[in-house]
């Protein structure tokens, strides 16, 4: 039997993210989950400003290029003013757990049914591998902690899903996408999201845990195989809330 | 007309919502709290969204999505939260998105003092956010004039698809008077060609970014300057009192422009002829108030309540530099009319020098 792959409809041009970089994996699957969840008509993408932002383009969505940090609050208010449109944010770790932790904490504590689609990658890539403060493990070197992250000047990494499962949320999860298996996990993890979304559940956010071979400095391989074995144990693969689709108590 | 005895701060929340505006996210600030306070009220009475924002800074980015999505929307601070906002602002600019965004002046750098000032003009009208923007700056000088300069904000915020600002004062935000409301009337969010709607699979989307990503960058900059032109040319107001045999013209806005109206009849009481131009846009500056000037003018006095006279600037190049411009600048004090006369009589006599501005 013959079997011909196509791409989603909704991937209507070519992006600029590096070769073996997590973004494209992760556009694409939105892309199927929305198309194969039949809310690809409904749907609004909000992408911040860094790497996310061909997506923007890459995406045949209404969509908006929220400021960095700021794309919960952006997707709160589009979420409010059309509550029957399905709007997910794609954002890095840096917009939302640093600049905009604020605004994705507020996010989940009013339990708006966006869904946010975090791609961690613990750097900042666009602007060429500085540190990212949340996320950033210890010792790690990149452009502005040259000789190793220390707790003495920037603390530990957080998991920041720890702290947002604390509310009263509708769903939280981490994926990866070092083989099939967890790029097929992940993907149920955005569809889990989607669709709670789409049945007027509340607030879900689901980690992504995505490679940065330039600014690691490595072979797309080699960066698949450091989440693996080294960030997964900082930032476990598992859903740490899941309402269910429990009303909001 | 609907008249009804209100606050300057009540009036422009309630202009807000008789223009269609149905959407508000704020944060608490003095001394404009009462338009948060009212919108929380009033903006579910009548079918709006309100939303208390975690920051000012949330609250700038949640009026930039709503309005990005076709919803007539506003956000209202003061001082050290209108910083906050240059951020959003900003964005809200390059996205070409209508939104009214309020500034209620208050005095003071960084912190200042929650009491009345008019020391935010440079910040409203020469910038304020990062790039080659404007804001089309309204100021009320009555609780009226907050209601129905703000209903009107948003049809000029629509027709050239930028944000136009409030600027009042910490005095007329808290002033009660008596005001004619203007009718209500709603706005349709998806009337629009090039809001976010969440359209379906063949149509054509639309993307809120920055414009020159689609235009290229000569188009857009054309389109920018050729909009900016287009309101410099059709949409500055000022209003004159007794400049036609004036021999000195005060220039005030807002809180001070109500002094010197009483100053102007003061003075004129005695025999000094002074008169009033008092703009009501700030951004574009009324320019063309100053082409037709009275044989007997022989100065300007700008009043303000600021330390260092911001406006000044703006009144020297509206008058080409023509006549010698004073200032009278009180800064936190409200200007007091005898005092304004003084000045003028010691500017006219020559016992007072012309400052050079800053």
């Amino acid at each position: 039997m013959k079997t011909i792959l196509e791409k989603p409809k909704s991937i209507v041009q070519s992006c600029g993210w590096c070769g073996g970089c997590g973004h494209g994996v992760i556009q694409r699957l939105i892309a199927e989950s929305n198309e194969e969840l039949g809310l690809t008509d409904k749907t609004i993408n909000v992408v911040d400003i860094a790497c996310c932002f061909w997506s923007l383009d890459g995406l045949d969505y209404d969509g908006i290029a929220g400021p960095h940090g700021r794309c919960a609050a952006v997707a709160t208010a589009i979420k409010k003013v059309r509550p029957d449109k399905n709007i997910y944010v794609h954002a890095g770790d840096g917009a939302s757990y640093g600049i905009g932790l604020s605004e994705t904490m507020f996010a989940a504590l009013r339990d708006i049914p966006i869904t946010m689609i975090v791609v961690n990658n613990g750097i900042f890539g666009m602007t060429g591998g500085q540190m990212s403060i949340a996320t950033t493990l210890m010792g790690e070197k990149t452009t502005s902690s040259q000789n190793g992250r220390v707790q003495e000047l920037n603390g530990e990494p957080q998991d920041f899903l720890n702290i947002l499962s604390q509310m009263d949320i509708e769903f939280a999860a981490r994926g990866a996408l070092y083989d099939v298996k967890e790029i097929k996990r992940t993907k149920d993890l955005i569809k889990t999201g989607l669709t709670r979304q789409s049945e007027k559940k509340g607030f879900s956010i689901i980690e992504v845990l995505s490679p940065c071979p330039t600014n690691w400095g490595m072979s797309p391989v080699d960066a698949q195989t450091r989440i693996k074995e080294i960030y997964t144990k900082q930032y476990p693969l598992k859903v740490y809330t899941d309402r269910g689709g429990r009303e909001h108590e | 007309m609907y008249k009804q005895l209100m606050k300057g701060n009540e009036a422009i929340a309630e202009g807000a919502i008789r223009a269609g505006c149905r959407f508000y996210a704020g944060y608490p600030i003095t001394p404009q709290s009462e338009i948060l306070e009212y919108m929380s009220k009033h903006m579910p009475e009548n079918g709006g969204i309100f939303m208390q924002g975690e920051s000012e800074v949330a609250s700038v980015s949640m009026l930039w999505g709503a309005a990005a999505a076709g919803v007539r929307g506003m956000t209202s601070s003061s001082g050290p939260g209108f910083s906050l906002k240059q951020e959003g602002i900003a964005y809200i600019a390059s996205y070409e998105v209508p939104a009214v965004i309020v500034s209620v002046m208050r005095y003071g750098i960084g912190g200042g003092d929650i009491t009345q000032g008019q020391d935010s003009y440079l910040q409203a009208v020469k910038g304020g956010g990062n790039g080659d923007y404007r804001l089309i700056v309204f100021s009320p000088n009555s609780v009226n004039e907050c209601a129905n300069l703000t209903y009107e904000a948003f049809d000029i915020a629509e027709k050239y698809k930028n944000p136009a600002l409030i600027l009042g004062d910490g005095a007329i935000g808290q002033m009660v008077e008596m005001c004619d409301l203007p009718q209500h009337k709603e706005h349709d969010i998806n009337k629009y060609s090039w809001s976010i709607k969440g359209r379906p699979a063949g149509e054509k989307k639309y993307k809120a970014t920055n414009l020159n990503w689609y235009y290229g960058d000569r188009e857009w900059e054309k389109m920018v300057r050729d909009k900016y032109r287009a309101i410099m040319d059709n949409e500055q107001r000022w209003e004159n009192y007794c400049i036609e045999d004036a021999e000195m013209i005060l220039v005030a806005y807002g809180i001070s422009s109500r002094v010197c109206i009483d100053a102007v009849n003061m003075a004129r009481g005695k025999g000094v002829k002074l008169g009033l131009i008092r703009p009501i846009t700030l951004w574009p500056y009324p320019r063309n108030a100053f082409y037709d000037l009275p044989a007997t003018l022989k100065g300007f006095m700008v009043v303000e309540m600021s330390i260092t006279a911001q406006m000044k600037e703006d009144v020297i190049l509206a008058s080409k530099a023509k006549y010698p411009v004073f200032d009278y600048c009180t800064a936190i004090d409200i200007p007091i009319a005898e005092n304004i006369v003084s000045a003028c009589e010691d500017a006219l006599e020559g016992r007072l020098a012309e400052r050079e501005e800053l």
